[in-house]
């Protein structure tokens, strides 16, 4: 078995105690940046690099990609705690992490996400080592046209999530795609909405969305009950094991297997991201689900879910990297940046004129998603305890994460203005029950929609059947449309999975 | 008490030498740490160039004050520009920039230009590459070039910067000295990610890009590269049989220049202090080791020449610009 013997190749060289050191220490820091708003595996990489040039290529390699997974696993922590997503990965979390954490159950959600991501990310590492080339053949299919319907299904599934509020969610949706309108257009060199600010030229970032709606759309809400005593009660004060229970287990497990394939294929796609992955395993799963009105309440299959697809997603990106030598996100793209001046160049080559450090990689992606495991559930008991802190004191630290985090992004002080007004944008949404998944996920993908949409009918010359050229453009199609229809048709059918 | 006034005598000596050796700095430049910028985000090109020059410059001494690298994207470096006016005639403030420099201001992105900057040297220089799927029936850029003069139209061009940047003038103006008519009516397509996978992929025709993204799935047999923008043969790798435009028939270059600023109005003997410093970074074997590793073809030029070549460099986008159209008088 060539296939053994490569893998044992990896593990072999992976096991020295400076590849492990290093692979614990990346875990270590990528878990650290994950969890801060505004900080993610692509600013913990460029942090990286300087140091990273004196490293052998294979330990670069398996920092870099402990640094990316970490981040996946601790990009959550903030979300379920403080309803503070720590990146577009982890607004997901926020639909059930953060409710579950209101009602007494911090410690399970903290402990689910660890082990929803081990077992996603494990599961899409043995994805990696059987299916990586053909996958990544597959993933270059992929044009203009087939990204705008891999959007439209994503956006119309997730504005469609829950039927009662259609038509609020379709208005989430709208103003979404307004605001990822802002900036240059990158078609024809347009500014567009900027007034005049340099700033906004790039585009207003979705990480000032994501704090500005939920961390900051949160405490301005509970500013309501703050001052009639409110305040004063922690919401936690006893904390119990962090770990789950059989029913917990049982209700997750299949959510789990089931959304870990989606998150991985997501991410080899280049053009799609870990945002789209988790949205669209919490969409799937609660559209599959037997009782979906408990979902967004605190309900464990929610998070599980989301959290095995985005790092699944986060494995999943690796492929056209190492495979193609194609970068599959902005991560991935410094990445590949690092490794060009190691005097690596990946690509189908690698794995054979470096076949020990490419899959001394993959053996790393074993022992690093362990690694964060351990890393994490004693964290998790650590940081639970923030909900024994009074809201009113907690609360002002929230704020004042979250100005530092926005800060990070671009440096510049507009961004605070931006975060005020979707904190504003967020308490209204939230007083009128408008989901927020839908403005979200527009604002995250609605960019890159719009370019793809004229993207494609350039290449077609304005012919509007480029939509519906392949197979993979109609199934995206079917798929949009029976993610609308379904909420209204699944009353009526009895799912032959679900338990009873 | 006679305790208290020992130590606070040689409190006072200890102050004197502060002094003395604070004022004896005060004629000296630099007397303080540097901020270097870099008008982009982490772990780009403009980034990367900035920490390796400090780096370099910081571990032979060259310049013995700190230079922490700080980030000031947004604007395509617009942003940058725009900090560096705030720092008026202060030469603790450098600045690291490519041709987006002189892009942004000519399609008015931003009202200004490289004349608010005091240019110190230019260090390195890349090229751009234009590749072409494997299957593709291009054989060479000739073939690209006699199809877009039959129908300009017929070639899908794309590449990772939005229209009227650098990916895309440096097609144009292949097409141009190539004798293609109406430039402003080949189609480019902007990609904000997956330029490579797009073409590998079959969806566009011809990607213009940066030489170093095409070596993996150029060495790979993926994609093949057509021509090089460089004067001449670069002598490493796979590139090395690559034909230039020039070889191909086509008269032109097109640098992708990197060089440091200073802010404008800084005097004229910190400048030269500043200029000689780079020049000495670029002549040590630290840096040599930094292009080699990067791709990057050493290309210093002093403050004077630099200042001449933008003007220069300015001109021709101009041309092109607004040829496209998309020139916008400031």
């Amino acid at each position: 078995m060539e296939l053994i013997q490569n893998l044992l190749l990896g593990f072999s060289v992976v096991l020295t105690p400076l590849n492990l050191i290093w692979m614990v220490a990346g875990s270590i820091l990528g878990t650290i940046l994950g969890m801060l708003p505004g900080l993610g595996p692509t600013t913990g990489i460029a942090l990286l690099l300087p140091l990273t040039f004196t490293m052998e290529p294979a330990t670069a390699l398996i920092t870099m990609c402990a640094v990316y997974y970490g981040a996946m696993f601790g990009g959550s922590r903030s979300s379920i705690l403080l309803n503070v997503p720590g990146d577009g990965a982890a607004v997901a979390a926020c639909f059930d992490g953060y409710p579950m954490a209101q009602n007494g159950r911090a410690e399970a959600a903290l402990a689910i996400s660890a082990i929803a991501s081990f077992i996603g990310g494990l599961i899409a590492t043995v994805a990696f080592v059987i299916v990586a080339i053909p996958v990544a053949r597959f993933a270059l299919r992929f044009g203009p046209p087939e990204y705008f319907m891999l959007m439209i299904f994503a956006l119309s599934a997730t504005a469609a999530i829950s039927k009662e509020a259609l038509f609020k969610g379709f208005i989430s949706l709208l103003v979404g795609l307004m605001i990822s309108t802002v900036g240059i257009d990158y078609q024809t060199g347009v500014l567009r909405f900027t007034f005049g600010l340099m700033e906004l030229q790039t585009g207003i970032d979705f990480v000032v969305v994501i704090i500005g709606v939920y961390g900051l759309g949160e405490v301005f809400k509970n500013l309501e009950n703050i001052a009639s005593g409110g305040g004063l009660q922690a919401i936690q004060k006893k904390f119990g094991r962090i770990w789950i229970t059989l029913d917990d287990w049982r209700r997750s497990i299949i959510p789990i297997l089931r959304e870990t394939p989606v998150g991985f294929l997501v991410g080899v796609l280049p053009g799609a991201g870990a945002t789209i992955a988790a949205l669209m395993a919490y969409n799937n799963e609660k559209q599959l689900s037997k009782e979906p009105e408990r979902f967004g309440t605190g309900t464990i299959e929610g998070l599980a879910a989301p959290e095995a697809a985005n790092n699944a997603c986060s494995v999943g990106a690796l492929i056209p990297m190492m495979t193609l030598g194609v970068p599959g996100s902005g991560t991935t793209a410094v990445m590949l940046g690092a490794l060009m001046i190691l005097g690596l160049q990946p690509g189908p080559l690698l794995f054979q004129q470096h076949a020990d450090v490419a899959w001394a990689v993959i053996a790393s992606m074993f022992l690093g998603n362990v690694a964060c495991a351990f890393i994490n559930i004693p964290l998790a008991g650590l940081l639970v305890r923030v909900l024994a802190v009074p809201p009113k004191v907690l609360y002002p630290v929230i704020v004042a994460l979250a100005f530092v985090g926005v800060y990070t992004i671009n440096f510049s002080v507009v961004e605070f203005v931006l975060l005020i007004l979707f904190g504003l944008v967020g308490y209204g949404m939230k007083k009128y029950k408008v989901p927020t998944a839908p403005l979200i996920l527009a604002v995250v993908v609605g960019s890159s929609m719009e370019q793809n949409f004229r993207m494609a009918l350039m290449l077609a010359d304005g012919d509007f059947g480029v939509f519906f050229r392949n197979g993979i453009c109609w199934t995206l199609f079917f798929l949009a449309i029976g993610s609308i229809a379904w909420p209204f048709l699944s009353s009526r059918i009895k799912l032959p999975w679900n338990r009873s | 008490m006679k305790r208290k006034s020992t130590l606070s005598a040689g409190l006072f000596a200890l102050l004197a030498v502060f002094f003395l050796v604070s004022s004896a700095m005060a004629a000296d430049f630099p007397a303080r740490p540097f901020e270097f910028i870099a008008p982009g985000g982490a772990g780009g090109g403009w980034d990367t160039t900035a920490r390796l020059s400090a780096k370099v410059l910081g571990d032979t001494g060259i310049i013995t004050q700190p230079m922490p690298v700080i980030n000031k994207p947004g604007g395509g470096g617009g942003v940058g520009l725009a900090y560096m006016q705030k720092k008026k005639a202060d030469p603790y403030s450098l600045i690291v920039y490519s041709p987006p420099l002189l892009l942004i201001n000519l399609t008015g992105q931003t009202k200004l230009s490289y004349r608010d900057l005091t240019p110190l040297a230019m260090l390195i220089n890349d090229f751009g590459a234009f590749a072409v799927p494997k299957d593709s029936p291009y054989q060479t850029i000739g073939d690209v070039m006699e199809a877009l003069k039959k129908d300009p139209k017929a070639v899908k061009t794309g590449g990772n910067s939005s229209f009227g940047s650098m990916d895309h003038i440096q097609f144009l103006q292949a097409a141009k000295a190539a004798g293609v008519k109406d430039i402003r009516e080949i189609p480019y397509i902007a990609f904000q990610e997956g330029p490579m996978a797009a073409l590998m992929g079959g969806h566009i025709d011809l990607l213009s890009t940066g030489m170093a993204e095409t070596v993996g799935p150029l060495e790979a047999g993926e994609i093949r590269v057509l021509a090089l923008t460089a004067p001449q043969r670069v002598d490493a790798g796979v590139l090395g049989q690559v034909p230039t435009l020039k070889e191909a028939g086509i008269d032109t270059t097109f640098i992708n220049w990197r060089g440091i600023f200073a802010a404008p109005g800084v005097g004229a003997d910190e400048k030269v202090y500043l200029t000689e410093a780079l020049r000495k970074m670029s002549e040590t074997p630290e840096w040599d080791e930094v292009c080699l590793k990067n791709g990057w073809t050493k290309a210093f030029m002093e403050s004077e020449a630099f200042a001449a070549f933008l003007e220069k460099t300015n001109e021709e986008y101009k041309d092109l610009l607004t040829e496209i159209g998309l020139f916008k008088a400031q």
